[in-house]
């Protein structure tokens, strides 16, 4: 037995249980906020610190991905000095039906076939890549990490208001590129005129 | 819900779709909207395509994770903290 390696405490080892598995996730979202893997690499690393140091703060049981994001977020405000001074639109529900209108667009022009192409992820992921904040993130948290309204609401300090908003607009701007991209790769027909759907 | 209640319009359904999608409506709610949609030939199609446009966006998981020399950087760091479980 080797002396010199201290037993691992508790702590430790919830923290190697409950925090390490959502590395994947807290780098997908940390890339989300910084937009290029050196900073992403950096704001891992400091997430994972911060985790460590104030690992008596977390509430067993309670959702330790929602927590390393808020993390994530925090040190990332932190890091860039940002104040939270977005201005959101609020109007959800006028939100919701131009994201509809734009859905019937993509159907009347062919461009919703590249939604059933398998290698449709690359050009969702650049699209996401270039979509801008605050809709970047809240679409990485509830589109890709699976995290419910009110969770994203708490990481990203937020009303829940403001999440269905960028929300809502950020699936509208993605939805603009992918028609941009099946256009480009011959899915849809550029001379359609737009069309709303007839009762919306 | 029950049968007489009356039938969600279409602007209606559609101003609810994201948050049906999204599971995000009560459960009354979510019924109400389920079925407009399996009623309504014009709204259906959207709800399928939403659903199609969000499992796409999910699937993009995939082709990010987290670098293996950011995890051992990560690892070292924690170390470094005081961990002594890697």
């Amino acid at each position: 037995m080797n002396d010199s390696v201290p037993p691992a405490d508790a702590r430790d080892v919830e923290f190697a249980r409950d925090a390490l598995p959502y590395m994947d996730d807290v780098y997908r979202f940390a890339y989300s906020l910084t937009r290029n893997a050196a900073d992403a690499d950096d704001l891992v690393q400091e997430t994972y610190l911060r985790a460590f140091r104030s690992w008596h703060t977390f509430q067993p049981g309670s959702d330790a991905r929602r927590w390393l994001f808020t993390i994530c977020r925090n040190a990332f405000l932190r890091s860039r000095e940002k104040l939270r001074h977005e201005v959101d639109v609020e109007d959800s529900d006028m939100e919701t039906l131009v994201a509809v209108m734009n859905q019937g667009e993509m159907r009347k022009d062919g461009s919703d076939q590249l939604l059933s192409r398998v290698d449709l992820a690359p050009a969702l992921t650049k699209a996401l890549d270039e979509l801008a904040e605050p809709f970047r993130s809240t679409v990485i948290l509830v589109d890709v990490e699976d995290q419910s309204y009110d969770a994203a609401s708490e990481v990203l300090g937020v009303p829940v208001g403001t999440v269905r908003s960028r929300l809502f607009r950020g699936r509208r701007q993605l939805q603009e590129k992918l028609r941009a991209y099946a256009r480009d790769a011959g899915f849809a027909s550029a001379g359609n005129p737009a069309q709303e759907p007839n009762d919306v | 819900m029950s049968d007489d209640m009356p039938m969600l319009d279409c602007r209606s359904a559609m101003q609810q779709l994201w948050d049906y999608v999204d599971g995000e409506l009560t459960a009354e709610r979510m019924q109400a909207v389920e079925r407009h949609l399996d009623a309504c030939a014009n709204c259906h199609p959207h709800a399928e395509f939403a659903e199609r446009f969000l499992a796409a966006l999910h699937q993009t998981r995939e082709d990010r994770s987290c670098p293996q020399d950011v995890r051992a950087k990560v690892m070292a760091s924690l170390r470094d903290a005081g961990m002594k479980v890697t």
